[in-house]
């Protein structure tokens, strides 16, 4: 199974790009209305481990939090690999640069230019490592924060958008295009524009390239979904 | 357009204007206009003087955050005095005490010193109506502004679900609000209230004018409000400069106010 774990990935910007690779055969929106904040971490826990972990995640060095695999979906599956999974396998360094780049734009002290250069470079980075990953292990989950980190400071500003909307239907192409085996493609939560800024929103989005008929389902509805075709 | 033809214009502008004003009056019985001093709301001051032959008969609630240019003070204290303005200056003085300022946080300061500061005066002395000099003009969101609009004790405003404002029958007072906003400016543009300062010949404040190829074309507190390249010294030269420009009124603010805003809202997701 390879799960494309995509940040921030918008459902009502998916449609508007027509990115037909990223819908697959079923895509809809899910549903993360039982969280107070839709906090990268947070979802993503509550992701692997089918439970609500916004309790467990205090704000305060959310980023360090760190699941074993064993608590996770990926006990079901013992040749696994993931890159850059929040919550798991988190790049600290990587996002650490581009979290402190955020706050130096805030304080005049960066561009624009600089923080989408060092988020480009991560991104290019993540792709390489899970392409190369690809067809080597039975769950491969390949996280991508593209449209989070570009999104924060120029989802209002529609060029920039399609650009990263664009590269994320290449990737979700390229994959497609190289397996038969399941296609989950899932974000944590969507995206608003402030200005030419962007918040997160509850425009969750899911995929799959085998139609399940799934409607509006809970992100920690998915658990299931994955241990169910581990063991099949 | 000739110069008969815009002063017609001008004067069906300041027709519904006035009209609104008086309607607000025989509605409310407690009004009160805000006044920053700027060109928009000393506009308005004007209008209300002409609703009502030459003496405003409600209260000017001009709201002070400690962070306003020098001329705003003056030119505020001299006209107060020539208008004979009933003026109410008002401070939030537990959040300046406290050390509130554009230093610690650009939206928390305005919430504060501005928003704040409002509500506690509105509280005080009962205020069930507020004139506002904003215009549909200025900002995407004002755009779906009504010319009377219900505000609830915090302020909300829920865009989503106003009534039509047709044939000029405005919303009338329901239990569902503590407030109403009455904006008679709404319709106006920026260039309308410049052409209309010329032709009514009304006091500016000088910070409008260009000095060392610079000016403010919006006034607001020192830390906060940024000069936009201009030679326009004169009236007559900023009329010309807006009926060629495309640059926002509100540019050298409104970003500001985004990326406060932005920023608080990364905070409040962990991300600094």
């Amino acid at each position: 199974m390879i799960i494309l774990a995509l940040d921030a990935l918008d459902y009502q910007q998916v449609e508007k790009h027509h990115c037909k690779n990223l819908m697959q055969a079923e895509h809809g929106q899910t549903d993360i209305s039982d969280f107070t904040l839709p906090r990268t971490v947070v979802l993503w826990a509550s992701f692997l481990t089918s439970k609500n972990m916004e309790a467990k995640i205090p704000i305060e060095g959310q980023w360090e939090f760190t699941l074993q695999p064993d608590e996770t979906f990926l006990r079901f599956v013992e040749n696994h690999h993931t890159v850059d999974v929040p919550a798991l396998s988190l790049k600290q360094r990587s996002h650490a640069e581009e979290r402190d780049l955020l706050k130096k734009y805030f304080q005049h002290e960066t561009t624009i230019e600089t923080y989408d250069s060092v988020v480009l470079r991560n991104h290019e980075e993540n792709k390489k490592e899970f392409f190369k990953s690809m067809g080597k292990f039975d769950l491969l989950m390949g996280y991508f924060d593209l449209a989070d980190a570009v999104g924060h400071l120029s989802f209002g500003v529609p060029e920039r958008t399609s650009e990263v909307y664009t590269e994320l239907e290449g990737i979700a192409e390229e994959v497609r295009s190289s397996t038969d085996d399941t296609v989950l493609i899932i974000s944590d939560h969507g995206m608003k524009a402030l200005g030419r800024y962007g918040d997160h929103s509850e425009n969750g989005f899911y995929s799959l390239n085998r139609p399940l008929k799934l409607r509006t389902p809970k992100i920690t509805q998915f658990y299931g979904l994955i241990e169910e075709r581990a063991l099949r | 357009m000739g110069d008969s033809g815009m002063d017609d214009d001008l004067s069906s502008l300041e027709r519904k204007s006035i009209s609104m004003i008086r309607e607000a009056k025989a509605q409310f019985k407690n009004m009160a206009v805000l006044w920053s001093t700027g060109k928009d709301s000393t506009a308005t001051l004007w209008l209300c003087r002409k609703a009502f032959f030459g003496k405003i008969p409600f209260p000017v609630i001009h709201i002070d955050t400690s962070y306003k240019f020098p001329e705003i003070y003056e030119f505020r204290d001299r006209l107060a005095k020539e208008w004979d303005l009933d003026l109410i200056v008002t401070k939030n003085e537990e959040a300046l005490t406290n050390g509130t300022s554009p230093a610690k946080g650009k939206l928390d300061c305005c919430t504060q010193l501005k928003t704040e500061a409002l509500k506690n005066l509105i509280r005080k002395e009962g205020f069930d109506a507020l004139v506002l000099a904003i215009r549909r003009d200025e900002h995407g969101i004002r755009a779906k502004e009504r010319y009377f609009s219900p505000r609830d004790e915090n302020f909300s405003w829920n865009y989503a679900d106003q009534q039509a404002e047709l044939w000029d029958l405005y919303v009338k007072p329901s239990e569902d609000f503590t407030h109403m906003r009455v904006h008679p400016i709404l319709h106006w543009t920026e260039l309308n209230v410049w052409q209309y300062v010329k032709r009514e010949g009304l006091p500016i404040n000088p910070l409008y004018f260009a000095k060392d190829g610079m000016r403010y074309r919006s006034l607001g507190c020192m830390p906060c409000t940024t000069k936009i390249p201009s030679n326009a010294s004169t009236i007559d030269e900023i009329v010309k400069e807006l009926e060629t420009t495309d640059i926002p009124e509100r540019a050298g603010r409104a970003q500001d106010k985004e990326r406060a805003y932005m920023m608080q809202k990364l905070r409040s997701l962990g991300y600094m």
